[in-house]
């Protein structure tokens, strides 16, 4: 079972700049606990992945950590860098399929709401907004589908497209949901390769995904739950047989 | 020519004009909202919720935009207070609070002596009827709704689109959602005195719709939202005046046609579409 698994793992050093400190994190869904005794840390130029089965409480894990869902124990540090409503300056992209792409915005207009925490009320996007804006759609490669309708995109198109929002929110800690769905293998890369330049710059990323192989071969810590932290550090040190075999056949 | 201007040698037909072009207009953009959320059923729900403000307003002898507005608010309030000590779905709520009021509306109205001759007023509109102090109200009801939209239009349109970024960036989620309600009251009471209680939802829905059909930009949609609110009102006005039939109906069955119009003409398969 799990829970007789060590869950206090801690990703190793350098605690002197950490963005994100969670300590013993308890979610639970009335009397179900869906998450226990969660610890990790999150530094610059950090990006984890959070690997483990449908229902493992992943998202939760996100989802508690900026403030949506309510945790019922435990710690969560923000850097002071973060200013004072650090929830706020987390970029978090969200599964594709929970929004509405039937909604009558164009490609740029979506981007353009990555600003508006930004922007502040009662503002119109200024020269500067604009600007971020279209770097974020280069980067991520929309620009020349920009002015497109979002109804009119295929699934990797959408992604990137999230995406590009997320770069235009200009955060230090990104927050992603199943990033890789609807995804062939080669939009795939493209979206690891812009991920791994926002880590390069000094972001701190942590991305919630199923998909163990493609996590290994990115990102530079793992973290395998399945309602416990089942193991956590860097990928050669996580990715055994024991570990996988602990997080994906457990009796739950 | 004659067709067009001879009508406008009456006052209460420009005045008709006039308030009908600003209610149809200020629908059709508010409705944007009401279509992209799918909040037609409490548009209608507000209608009905209203009667008995606009008829107690009637019988007292004030001014029935105020009673409905107030009517408007204590809905409001119903319903919520029904939705969190009952525990039933909102849907429920609105359902038990739109029927009971609609319900002390009529009982109250049949205290009047011309009962028959007010219920249709109120119930199907009456644009021809209304006064240039109406107009003035209308406009200026029109105008602070049109600039509260403009002023939290992004934030608005966030919590449409994508309500769980809203609440990561910070935005008062719960407050927007019932700034939208209260636009949409407003608007529903307005429009009231055009085309009346049950054709209420048609001008809400219809010209957004009609928009959502040609457009897949919410700006331009209610730009046309707005024009194609203002034409079938036009047009409708006319039509009843020529016609000789009654001039609410008239409006929304334009619009309705205006709607089907665009339905049929349309490409199909296009993505960009709903």
């Amino acid at each position: 079972m799990p829970q007789t698994l060590p869950t206090t793992k801690r990703f190793p050093k350098d605690h002197s700049h950490q963005l994100l400190n969670v300590t013993d994190l308890v979610v639970s869904y009335g009397e179900t606990p869906a998450l226990t005794g969660v610890n990790f840390h999150l530094c610059p130029k950090e990006f984890v992945a959070i690997i483990g089965p449908n229902g493992a409480g992943k998202s939760t894990l996100l989802k508690a950590i900026l403030g949506l869902t309510k945790s019922s124990s435990g710690k969560i540090e923000f850097s002071s860098e973060l200013g004072a409503n650090p929830t706020q300056a987390i970029s978090y992209v969200p599964q594709q399929q929970s929004l509405d792409w039937s909604f009558p915005v164009t490609v740029r207009d979506v981007v353009m709401m990555g600003r508006i925490g930004r922007m502040g009320w009662l503002k119109y996007p200024n020269g500067n907004d604009r600007h971020v804006v279209e770097l974020a759609l280069k980067k991520t490669g929309v620009s020349d589908l920009s002015n497109r309708p979002i109804a009119a995109l295929s699934g990797g198109q959408k992604q990137r497209v999230l995406l590009a929002r997320m770069l235009a929110r200009e955060s230090k800690l990104l927050f992603l949901d199943e990033p890789l769905t609807g995804v062939d293998s080669k939009t795939q890369d493209s979206i690891f390769e812009i991920l791994e330049a926002e880590r390069a710059s000094g972001k701190a990323l942590l991305m919630v995904t199923h998909d163990l192989e493609a996590a290994r071969t990115w990102c530079s810590h793992l973290m395998l739950i399945n309602r416990v932290v089942i193991a956590a550090g860097k990928p050669d040190v996580v990715y055994t047989a024991k570990n996988i075999e602990a997080t994906f056949s457990s009796g739950y | 020519m004659n067709f067009l201007l001879e009508p406008l040698q009456y006052p209460f037909f420009v005045r008709g004009l006039v308030g009908v072009s600003l209610v149809a207009g200020l629908c059709g953009v508010i409705g944007v909202y009401v279509v992209l959320r799918g909040l037609s059923y409490i548009g209608d729900a507000m209608a009905h919720a209203v009667f008995p403000g606009i008829v107690g307003a009637f019988l007292l002898k004030t001014n029935t935009l105020f009673g409905g507005l107030l009517a408007a608010i204590l809905t409001s309030f119903g319903i919520g207070f029904v939705t969190q000590r009952s525990g039933l779905k909102q849907d429920s709520a609105i359902g038990i609070i739109f029927v009971g009021m609609f319900a002390l509306g009529v009982v109250l109205l049949s205290s009047v002596k011309t009962y028959a001759v007010d219920l249709s007023r109120i119930l199907t509109g009456d644009p021809l009827g209304i006064s240039s102090a109406d107009i003035w109200l209308t406009l200026g009801l029109g105008v602070v709704v049109g600039l509260v939209l403009l002023a939290f239009n992004k934030e608005l349109l966030l919590v449409a689109f994508d309500p769980t970024e809203a609440r990561v960036i910070g935005l008062p989620v719960n407050r927007l959602n019932n700034l939208l309600l209260v636009l949409i009251a407003l608007t529903v009471v307005l429009a009231i005195q055009m085309v009346g209680t049950i054709l209420v939802v048609s001008l809400l829905v219809t010209s957004a719709s009609s928009a959502r059909l040609l457009t897949a930009r919410v700006s331009t949609m209610m730009m046309l939202g707005a024009a194609i609110g203002v034409v079938s009102g036009v047009l409708g006005l006319y039509a009843s005046y020529h016609l000789s039939i009654p001039p609410g109906a008239t409006v929304v069955l334009t619009n309705t046609f205006f709607f089907l119009l665009v339905l049929l003409l349309r490409r199909r398969g296009d993505p960009a579409r709903v």
